[in-house]
């Protein structure tokens, strides 16, 4: 009997081990890559003591001026996005939260419906209509498309959320003569913040991220970093794996340490959407 | 308070309708950038992609109607064919063994391990990474000549995945791509359920003498059911239109030979300005996608009653 008790201890241990190796490995090698000199990257076995280096750091820098407006083109699409999927869906969901109608109803359930639609597919249309409009290339155009990509979840999500809070508080306010939009302003979104939270946390991971439509719809001026670093991974002479870990470092770590940060409200969103969505 | 009661019902308030009642004008405004937002990315595009499926078109051309001849000629494509077969190949592997592994995982959780708070957030980190980030990581961790990963199998006498020219290795690496990205969904959602479950339903089986496996069987798994379904679903069709990782890694390539669907639309509309084709492409791919997802959905779903 106690043998068993140490052999499934055992038998979790590996599995704890191997679980945290296969989810952080390719990280931390990548991370710590990027800190060592010229040819330690390549060293076999990989060498774990090495002595830190900025070197690829300083490359990226002087000779990947691009990367750093990829970065500043990601930041702003992605506090654009946010901020016009945050606010659509809180509104959409305030509605659905308090309200029902038959045509509330089916309108819920075209907003799910929409989710079947793979992003692709809306390219082929769009990509004509948004030369047209003189849309390509522009920050305008990434953060509607990243937007709607997540006002239909985001929606659900905060109708979840604001089914929480009772409707005597709407009322109360109401009687002492607040309008729907200090409602919502004042009573919801304070007590919906976490709910706002868990879509935030999907649309920034989304769009600092996002790869197929900043391809199809960017080229020079709004080209985001996942871009940037496509374009180092392709590179004709060669990849130079050091500049490549680099970027690579720069690009994840503010999401990263916002996914970590936020780990709570991304746990929420995943669950509720999954279930109510 | 008869008094208020009957007031209330003689003169309505003025904060009453506000708050109670749905009318058009008081609710429209606030659904709207939503339902604009749709309509104007989602819903009126995809109109024009089934008319657009049903023409001859390409740039600077008037599209001529063609009926169905689109439809026929990519499934009469050999490359489609073998697009559309890559991508439930990859779609039925990956979300299978990811859905195994995340389960697992999901117990082992649940069965009492220290640090589970640091743990969860290290098995969410995956979720936080650009696919063209993972594609690098895993471009040079399985390099042919370099990589870490290929130069320890060859070591320890593993065969190695060739990857850059033979088209399985080349899938087996999208699967473990598209596996590692998206495994933390799966199992969030897959331990949020199990933490839900209630544990007195323990009790009783052990009480009335069930084997562990018993309780698995006859206990995690029916309960489980349900988010297990929700899980498969929206990975089916989320995998179904997998597009940067296999263009990022393989570029479709050696010779189209590991292309996908989404990737097969995408040469059709800007490599070769097929719109037309390439619509009818998106319109095969999203019932595909459709029919695999409910499919397999309708069989678990029977499984999982006929389990209870």
């Amino acid at each position: 009997m106690r043998a068993e008790i140490v052999l499934i201890r055992l038998g979790k241990a590996v599995a704890v081990v191997a679980i945290l190796f296969w989810s952080l490995f390719p990280i931390v090698f990548i991370v710590s890559s990027s800190l060592k000199p010229g040819q330690d990257i390549f060293a076999v076995p990989p060498q774990w003591t090495f002595q830190p280096t900025m070197q690829h750091y300083v490359t990226l820098w002087t000779q990947w001026g691009v990367f750093f407006q990829g970065l500043a083109n990601s930041a702003i699409v992605t506090v654009g996005a946010t901020l016009l999927a945050v606010i659509a869906s809180t509104c959409a969901g305030y509605v659905f939260s308090r309200h029902a109608a038959r045509w509330l109803e089916l309108s819920i359930v075209g907003l799910i419906a929409v989710r079947l639609i793979p992003p692709i597919v809306v390219t082929l249309p769009l990509f004509p209509i948004v030369n047209r409009l003189g849309l390509a290339d522009t920050h305008l155009v990434l953060i509607i498309l990243y937007a709607t990509f997540f006002v239909s979840l985001g929606t659900v999500l905060m109708r979840t959320f604001i089914d929480q809070i009772p409707r005597d508080l709407d009322e109360a306010a109401a009687i002492d003569g607040a309008s729907r939009l200090t409602i919502l302003r004042r009573v919801i979104v304070p007590l919906a913040a976490p709910g706002i939270l868990a879509v935030a946390v999907f649309v920034v991971v989304f769009a600092w991220n996002e790869f197929l439509f900043a391809f199809i719809f960017t080229g020079t001026n709004a080209k985001t970093a996942p871009l940037v670093i496509s374009e180092m991974i392709g590179s004709i002479d060669g990849v130079d794996w050091g500049v490549l870990f680099a970027a690579s470092t720069v690009q994840l770590a503010p999401v990263l340490i916002f996914v970590i940060l936020m780990n709570r409200y991304l746990v929420a969103g995943l669950t509720a959407g999954a279930t109510k969505g | 308070m008869a008094h208020t009661e009957n007031r209330k019902w003689l003169v309505r308030p003025a904060w009453e309708d506000m708050v109670r009642k749905t009318t058009f004008l008081g609710v429209v405004p606030l659904l709207a950038p939503v339902q604009l937002l749709l309509l104007v990315v989602v819903i009126l595009p995809s109109i024009y992609v089934v008319w657009l499926s049903f023409h001859v078109s390409s740039f600077g051309q008037t599209p001529e109607f063609t009926g169905w001849s689109n439809y026929l000629r990519v499934l009469s494509d050999p490359a489609f064919r073998s697009a559309m077969w890559n991508t439930i190949v990859i779609v039925v592997v990956a979300v299978h063994l990811e859905m195994l592994v995340a389960l697992g995982m999901a117990l082992l959780f649940n069965s009492g391990i220290p640090f589970r708070r640091i743990l969860l957030v290290a098995v969410l980190a995956p979720y936080a990474v650009s696919e063209v980030v993972a594609v690098a990581m895993w471009r040079f961790l399985f390099d042919l000549d370099i990589g870490p990963i290929t130069l320890l199998m060859q070591g320890l006498g593993l065969p190695i995945l060739e990857w850059s020219f033979d088209p399985i290795d080349a899938t087996v690496m999208i699967i473990l791509l598209t596996i590692w990205m998206h495994l933390p969904f799966t199992f969030v959602i897959l331990y949020a359920a199990r933490l839900a479950m209630p544990s007195d339903l323990y009790e009783a089986a052990r009480i009335d003498g069930a084997t562990r496996m018993q309780c698995f069987w006859r206990v995690t798994l029916p309960l489980m059911g349900p988010a297990i379904l929700v899980a498969l679903l929206f990975r089916y069709i989320f995998a179904f239109r997998m597009f940067s990782e296999v263009w990022l890694l393989t570029g479709g390539g050696p010779a189209r030979s590991t292309e996908v669907v989404a990737v097969y639309l995408y040469q059709e509309a800007f490599s070769y300005n097929a719109f037309g084709t390439a619509s009818a492409t998106a319109l095969l791919m999203v019932a595909a996608s459709l029919v695999l997802a409910s499919g397999y959905i309708w069989l678990l779903r029977r499984q999982v009653k006929n389990a209870r």
